[in-house]
């Protein structure tokens, strides 16, 4: 499965996933001070405020597991090199299943980076340019790490909620974006309604697993050519 | 007969539509099979059934005496193919894209992509990417890449599509040396009929999604019915003379004024002298030889016989 992976990742348009990935980065990084700075100042009232918009500011990687899964879905359809990956002696789910998880895996890890990038950043210029009152605690520390884990866990997660309709059965490009960017901001909308954002999470993270299910569950059949 | 593909009852319907139904296909170890069809007979959905790429909608595949499955995928190591045309991750390079190819077949051999890239002709283009690539030069890579494991079974849907003649004349080649040094079985498409009948040594005509004949060129260079057409200034005196003096008896006359000779003991020039001698003026005089394309068209146009 990993030599699978592997492939996946060979396969790949390396210099603009790579590109992508450092410009969402770039962006990221500055978001929390640009935020409190010029948005929503009541987020700098404390370092575990900012620690949650920081949270909320990482989902924006569940955009790049859109982008990914055209790379390596839908683009393999449209250029029909799928049809390479299905002459091979090798079943058809165990590929979803290797592209599935070189996606996350990927997700996953640009999305733990993007975190410590972030975090570091932030603090920086904090001392630098003091926008969050205080210094951050041990608890607050503590705190970020296990956002950082939980949140580098779930938005790969929530990123494959395209994956089953959009890419692998309707086999287009920008349904799976505009689904990929809805899914994003809907934990960030969540108080216009009696929803706790956690809650949405926790439904849209149901969702991505039920996606990752169908897709794999149905290769043979929904996945032909 | 050792059969190394066997098809039984094999339908593919997409749609509602039926593509191809009830193909029953008998392919030998070590022969060259060609699939006869015009465009959308069902040619490349048989080939594209035959690598995995599609799965039948009804009916069994046998590769190598097993049932070809999803279970049985393993099969597929045994065998190269291009279908439709040849498909690269055109980013990538040449070396890059057979090397991406022997990973996924769990083959590592440097000097048999040097040597799959030497047999089809393409040299010092290792680091070109595939996508500043000519169709011909795709096509040769393509080869290379089918070819590049030694397969025992390569499947080429219209291997000399895009190529030059020589490019044309080199993929024959290549065919006919895989096939007689390593004994390598080939399943190839094509619609230049002329093509087919240098390298094929059995045919199966596709029409309609049906499998008409399956039948040995041997076979029909025994069938040939080579003939003499002729027109004259006087049918019936040269029937006479013909029957008289030349003794030709195997002829008929078609469409009232022309003459068809079966009995083909006196030449085309011989037959020409004659009738000039005795003054009889020719207007039109041919040898006819049946080819391939003329058993193709002709089984096309009966409907064959369904196999």
């Amino acid at each position: 499965m990993f030599k699978l992976m592997f492939l996946e990742w060979k396969k790949l348009k390396r210099h603009s996933v790579i590109g992508e990935v450092i410009i969402y980065w770039l962006i990221l990084m500055f978001m929390p001070m640009f935020f409190i700075k010029m948005i929503m100042p009541a987020f700098g009232q404390s370092y575990a405020s900012a620690i949650e918009l920081n949270f909320f500011i990482q989902l924006g990687f569940i955009l790049f597991g859109g982008s990914l899964i055209n790379q390596v879905f839908i683009e393999e359809y449209k250029n029909k090199t799928i049809s390479l990956s299905f002459r091979y002696p090798i079943s058809r789910k165990k590929l979803f299943m290797a592209k599935v998880l070189f996606i996350s895996l990927f997700v996953f890890l640009a999305t733990m980076i993007s975190f410590i990038l972030t975090g570091l950043t932030t603090y920086l210029l904090d001392q630098v340019f003091p926008i969050i009152n205080g210094q951050p605690t041990d608890s607050d520390i503590s705190t970020y790490f296990s956002s950082m884990i939980i949140g580098s866990l779930i938005v790969p997660l929530i990123g494959f909620i395209p994956l089953f309709f959009f890419a692998i059965w309707k086999r287009e490009t920008v349904p799976t974006i505009v689904c990929s960017i809805v899914t994003m901001q809907l934990p960030n909308f969540s108080s216009f309604t009696n929803f706790k954002p956690e809650f949405v999470i926790a439904v849209l993270c149901i969702l991505g697993a039920l996606s990752i299910y169908l897709s794999i569950k149905t290769a043979e059949s929904v996945g032909e050519i | 007969m050792n059969n190394i593909v066997k098809t039984t009852g094999l339908t593919k319907n997409i749609k509602g539509k039926q593509l191809v139904t009830n193909i029953n296909l008998h392919i030998h170890k070590g022969e060259i099979y060609g699939l006869l069809g015009q465009n959308g007979a069902g040619k490349t959905t048989i080939m594209k059934m035959l690598t995995g790429i599609t799965k039948p909608t009804s009916g069994e595949i046998e590769l190598f005496g097993q049932r070809f499955t999803d279970r049985s995928k393993f099969i597929l190591k045994r065998v190269g193919s291009i279908i439709e045309y040849p498909i690269f991750f055109e980013h990538l390079t040449a070396i890059e894209n057979l090397k991406l190819h022997c990973e996924y077949l769990g083959y590592y051999d440097d000097k048999g992509i040097k040597q799959a890239l030497d047999m089809v002709h393409l040299k010092g283009i290792e680091d070109k990417y595939v996508k500043e690539f000519s169709l011909g030069m795709k096509q040769r890579l393509g080869i290379a890449r089918a070819i590049i494991t030694k397969p025992e079974l390569i499947i080429l849907d219209e291997p000399t599509n895009g190529l030059d003649p020589i490019g044309i004349k080199d993929t024959r080649d290549l065919i006919l040396m895989l096939n007689k040094e390593y004994g390598i079985t080939f399943i190839l498409s094509s619609h230049i009929l002329k093509e087919m009948e240098q390298v094929v040594d059995r045919i199966g005509v596709i029409d309609n999604g049906k499998l008409l004949n399956e039948v040995t060129l041997e076979d029909i260079r025994k069938q040939r019915t080579d003939y003499i057409e002729l027109l004259t200034t006087d049918v019936q005196k040269t029937l006479y003379l013909l029957e008289n003096e030349l003794h030709i008896s195997n002829m008929k006359i078609i469409q009232g004024n022309r003459i068809r000779i079966y009995d083909l003991t006196h030449s085309q020039s011989d037959i020409s002298k004659f009738l000039i001698i005795h003054e009889i003026g020719i207007e039109e005089i041919q040898k006819h030889t049946s080819s391939l394309e003329d058993y193709f068209y002709e089984q096309i146009n009966r409907g064959g016989t369904i196999v």
